[in-house]
């Protein structure tokens, strides 16, 4: 009746995402914007939600085309105490992938993990 | 479908119903509020409000009379709806899609098409309805004569009925006009196409069971049918009276509009296909039957009641011409209406398409399913809406309808995909781990950095180590005893048997080994003595004048493979043992069987045992001088012409050495076990060696030199050796507590398994002269002797070829006389050959020079006691000695193979016995004997220039000493000074 559809299964290599170059970009934010900062809970939520939208800005720009992107950052105060993180995805290990940088210093510790969801 | 039962309010508001509401007033606001609250409440319900607003239609009654067929159809429907309600929910919402979807039918012009599908349905309609009527008919004569209830019920019946061939016949209707709108939505909404079928297959199916099944079940269950319409009525009639009035009036009103009726199908056929084939069926029923004319009256008047229902469709325009035609009354009452209500109906427009959004809002989720249809329709209507001037929320439809759109495309889109990718969980990612500090770390980084740094870690504090002592200490059990029992004074309880046992054993055995040792020694001796005894018998008696100071001879058994051709350049007895000689042979030129022929052999001797030698020594370069070891002759040193001293250790094995079988005897030949050959290099002596004589120590001088065998092994002493040039070595003899079989890897000239060695002491430099001016006149002054005082041995007496004997010490101050000359002054150029100390006066030696001359000296005077010039007419006396017994008596042997032997007793000018051998050349001369008390004995040895070695015994007059032997010796000394 009709042509069934075509579908980009698999991105081009130099379009794929790559935790690396990701993880850079998240370094380089994190590190501008966290170095020397103290922990101020009055600030924090904004300072987690614009870190996560300059992230992802950023990465939108590298180049990882067909992409859907999930920014998560948490920011938590450094007191001593144990913190424990960890993720777990249902995808298509073939294009999806995540990449993730830890910040610490003496007041806070900043988490960013970038999702990368490839569109068909 | 289960979804289909989620009605919602929006689909129960129709536009009719509001419009009603509407027009109801006052009664619009408590019916919307019951509405909301019944919102879920059974249609039965909601048929029951609707009878209420009965008196309201009776205003309209006119403009209802006027309807169109179609809509009578529809309104026969709600009728049905009204009744059956709960039972036939689903049916009755595909009824009000339908006309929905015929408003839109009556807006467009499509009915061409439709005419045809109806004309063909309407025929197997007709029939089935004929038929219907048929038995309706036979019911209703069965059921006659009831009364205005039962006539009800029929009318319902049949309604019923009539609603369920309506049903079949709409359904298909439905089915047609669904598949044509489909050709108009399949652009947009190709995806549900497979849903819409679902659904339509499953409702024709639906409607086809409940066809068959009302046939079958419609005599089953007419007692419930009744009881149900019962019901119905009592409700209805629990609404009030005027219901009934209004149900009268209606059925006048029916008979007027019956008449109307063909008319106006008539002229609106071409429209509506349906109501002229109603029409024209219900013509040919009143043709067929005359009853049929009321019943069919009855089912129209029904429709009536319902009307209202259906009011919104006043307004589309056909309608309206309709209206006019009907009368102004109408007319009027509605623009009346308009007028009044138009702000209201506006403002509760608004209100309602709030509260649609508010639901639609609050539910968009539950209304999944029915979304889609509404939209659809409502996506169809808007121009019909438009031009009928009503507001339904389209928005909100349309959005939905976009993202139904949107969420099937995906949906579609996953179905597709999903069977391309496989979708797996990621291995859980840890994004932190950040581990809880501890206290410590706490308090310093709170704390502790206050004037404090932190440099240094101990670490590695896990790592303890304990040992423990795993090993059981041995235990032992010992006694002991004092004052010590029997064998001793310690032992153990276990062991102290065997080891007294085998103590005692081996004592015993070591004793025995020496007991057999010198048993069999002494054995060997005595056997040896009774043959020489008996071969000296035997020659004394043939050769006896010979000789006239002998009394006797012993040959030595010189006549040996390896002696063959050598003549004997010394001999020299030990010492100690007295019965030990050494004959020094020379290398020889001949050629012999033995391959020893540039080699020096020495054989040592024992003068019991004259048939073969005690041992063979051998070395590669000529001997020049030689001597025993003191006490126990075990040691053999000797100095070469190549200016080594070398040593022979005679306890050796003779495993230990090379032998040699010649003939039918095997021969040992010892080499030196020490030898100073290119070992002592820097302090060894660079010319040949003319004299070794051994240090006398002066302990061995005091004691006899008979100690014991231990003693003498002990072996602590020194030994001298001389050169032509006039260096004096001393060497100290050291023997080693252990042999070592391969050899010492300090001391290379210790031969392998030896235990005696040589270590060099000190040097002297001896060569020296009377006056520096003798030197160019007499050449190059060398020593030919060395003797040591044997009371003194710092003393030693060095006899140079100047004719002079020097006396010097080898430490300590020069003693004089420093020379020891001849009677005149002067000095010549004359050999001193031999030195020999009296053993009975200590302080008396004999010297013998080339010259042929003797002197005897005193070591105290410089001058001779006495010299005695050419006694040998000239001859150069080889080898002079003192006889070993007699104090007196001296032997002196002469180049010219003369030995002189003096008696100074009994003359002190020459000698008493001169003897000449010249029938076989004397080469060497040494004189033996034993003052011992058993048996005393004494005699010169003379080496022959053929090699035979003789023994000769002296006289008895020679042998026994007497008392003025010394005496005159004192007396020549005192008269001498």
């Amino acid at each position: 009746m009709e042509g069934s559809d075509t579908y980009l299964i698999r991105p081009n290599h130099q379009y794929k995402f790559k935790p690396a170059i990701v993880k850079e970009c998240i370094r380089e934010i994190v590190r501008e914007r966290l170095s020397g900062m103290r922990y101020d809970p009055e600030e924090v939520p904004e300072l987690s939600r614009s870190l996560a939208d300059c992230i992802k800005d950023k990465v939108k720009n590298a180049g990882f085309d067909r992409y859907k992107l999930v920014v998560q950052v948490v920011i938590g105060e450094q007191r001593g105490q144990g913190v424990k993180m960890s993720s777990r995805c249902l995808w298509d290990a073939d294009t999806d992938n995540y990449a993730e940088d830890v910040f610490i210093n003496d007041s806070l510790f900043c988490v960013a993990a970038v999702f990368g969801s490839y569109y068909y | 479908m289960s979804s289909d039962k989620k009605i919602t309010k929006e689909d129960t508001w129709k536009p009719a119903e509001l419009r009603k509401h509407i027009r109801e007033g006052g009664h619009v606001e408590n019916n919307v509020r019951r509405r909301d609250d019944s919102e879920r409440r059974q249609r039965g319900g909601e048929s029951v409000e609707r009878t209420r607003r009965d008196p309201e239609k009776e205003t309209r009654r006119e403009k209802d009379k006027l309807r169109e067929r179609r809509d009578k159809e529809e309104i026969d429907k709600y009728a049905d709806r009204r009744k059956e309600g709960s039972r036939d929910r689903r049916s009755e919402r595909d009824r009000k899609e339908e006309t929905r979807r015929d408003k839109v039918v009556d807006g467009k012009t499509y009915d061409e098409d439709k005419e045809r599908h109806r004309d063909k349905e309407d025929r197997d309609k007709r029939r089935e309805e004929r038929e219907e009527r048929k038995e309706k008919e036979r019911r209703r004569h069965e059921e006659g004569g009831e009364g205005e209830t039962e006539r009800r019920e029929k009318q319902d019946r049949e309604k019923r009925d009539r609603h369920r061939e309506r049903d079949k016949d709409e359904d298909k209707r439905n089915d047609r006009e669904r598949r044509e709108r489909k050709h108009v939505e399949v652009k947009e909404d190709g995806e549900n196409r497979d849903e819409q079928r679902r659904r339509r297959e499953e409702r024709e199916r639906r409607h086809k069971e409940r066809g068959n099944h009302d046939e079958k079940r419609k005599h089953d269950s007419r007692s419930r049918e009744h009881r149900d319409v019962k019901e119905v009525v009592e409700e209805v009639r629990g609404h009030g009276g005027d219901r009934e009035r209004t149900e009268r009036d209606k059925n006048k009103e029916r008979k007027h509009r019956e008449d109307e009726e063909p008319e106006r199908n008539h002229r609106r056929d071409p429209t509506s296909s349906r109501k002229s084939d109603k029409a024209s069926d219900k013509s040919h029923d009143a043709k067929t039957e005359a009853a049929k004319d009321e019943d069919l009256a009855d089912y129209e008047d029904d429709f009536e009641d319902y009307e209202e229902d259906f009011e919104e469709l006043d307004e589309s325009p056909d309608e309206e011409e309709e209206e006019e035609k009907e009368g102004s009354e109408v007319l009027e009452e509605k623009e009346e209406l308009t007028a009044e209500r138009r702000k209201e109906i506006e403002a509760i427009q608004r209100a309602m398409a709030e509260e649609n959004q508010r639901v639609q809002s609050r539910e968009i989720s539950s209304t999944e399913e029915e979304r889609p249809r509404w939209s659809r329709g409502s996506e169809k209507t808007p121009s019909v809406d438009s031009q009928r001037g009503k507001f339904i929320d389209f928005v909100a439809a349309k959005q939905r309808e976009v993202s139904k759109k949107v969420a099937s495309k995906q949906k579609k889109r996953s179905t597709e995909l999903l069977r391309l990718i496989d979708l797996d969980f990621s291995t859980t990612a840890s994004l932190l781990d950040l581990p809880p500090v501890n206290e410590y770390d706490m308090y310093i980084r709170t704390f502790g950095t206050a004037n404090t740094k932190q440099a240094y870690v101990q670490c590695n504090e896990d790592n303890v180590d304990r040992d423990i002592q795993t090993e059981e200490t041995e235990v032992c059990e010992k006694w002991t005893q004092h004052p010590p029992e029997h064998n001793g004074a310690c032992g153990d309880p276990n062991l102290s048997r065997e080891a007294q046992d085998k103590s005692e054993m081996s004592f015993d055995s070591r004793r025995l080994t020496a007991f057999l040792r010198s048993a069999s020694q002494v054995m060997v001796v005595l056997l040896e003595e009774h043959r020489a005894d008996r071969k000296s018998l035997e020659k004394m008696k043939s050769p006896t004048d010979s000789t006239s100071f002998s009394d006797g001879s012993l040959l030595l058994n010189t006549k040996l493979p390896f002696l063959y051709g050598r003549s004997v350049s010394l001999l020299h007895f030990s010492p100690a043992q007295k019965h030990t000689v050494m004959s020094v042979h020379r290398p020889t030129e001949t050629p012999s069987a033995v391959r020893l022929d540039s080699c020096s052999i020495i054989c040592i001797w024992n003068i019991w045992e004259p048939s073969s030698p005690q041992r063979v020594l051998i070395y590669e370069s000529e001997v020049q001088c030689c001597c025993f070891s003191p006490g126990k002759a075990v040691l053999v040193f000797a100095g070469t012409s190549v200016g080594s001293v070398l040593l022979w250790d005679l306890r050796e094995n003779t495993e230990d050495h090379y032998s040699l079988k010649i003939g039918e005897e095997e021969w040992t030949f010892r080499q030196p076990t020490f030898s100073t050959d290119a070992v002592m290099s820097g302090s060894g002596h660079f010319s040949s060696v003319t004299s070794v004589e051994v240090v006398p120590s002066s302990s061995s001088s005091d004691v006899p030199l008979l100690a014991s065998e231990e003693e003498s092994s002990g072996l602590s002493f020194q030994l001298a050796s001389l050169d032509e040039v006039g260096v004096l070595n001393f060497w100290v003899v050291l023997e080693l507590p252990k042999a070592n079989e391969a050899g010492s890897p300090t001391d290379l000239g210790l031969r392998p398994g030896g235990k005696v060695k040589l270590l060099h002491s000190s040097v002297l430099l001896t060569a020296e002269r009377e006056s520096p001016r003798d030197a160019a006149k007499t050449g190059p002054l060398q020593t030919l002797n060395l003797k040591f005082l044997p009371t003194d041995s710092n003393h030693f007496f060095i006899g140079t070829n100047m004719g002079l004997v020097n006396h010097e010490t080898s430490h300590g101050l020069k003693v004089p006389p420093r020379f020891y000359r001849f009677q005149e002054a002067g000095v010549q150029p004359v050999d001193v050959t031999s030195i020999h100390f009296s053993p009975f006066r200590k302080h008396l030696f004999l010297v013998g020079c080339g010259d042929g001359s003797i002197r005897l000296h005193a070591v105290s005077q410089q001058h001779p006691v006495s010299e005695w010039r050419n006694s040998t007419s000239g001859e150069p006396v080889i080898s002079l000695q003192w006889n070993q017994t007699r104090p007196s008596v001296f032997c002196v042997l002469d180049g010219a193979s003369n030995l002189h032997i003096w008696d100074l007793l009994r003359n002190d000018t020459q000698p008493v016995v001169t003897e000449k051998l010249h029938s076989d050349r004397v080469t060497a001369m040494s004189v033996f004997g034993d003052s011992g008390q058993q048996h005393t004995y004494s005699g010169v040895a003379l080496a022959h220039e053929s090699g035979k070695i003789e023994m000769q015994y002296f006289t008895r007059s020679l042998t026994v000493s007497s008392s003025e032997e010394e005496e005159k010796l004192e007396s020549l000394v005192t008269e001498a000074f």
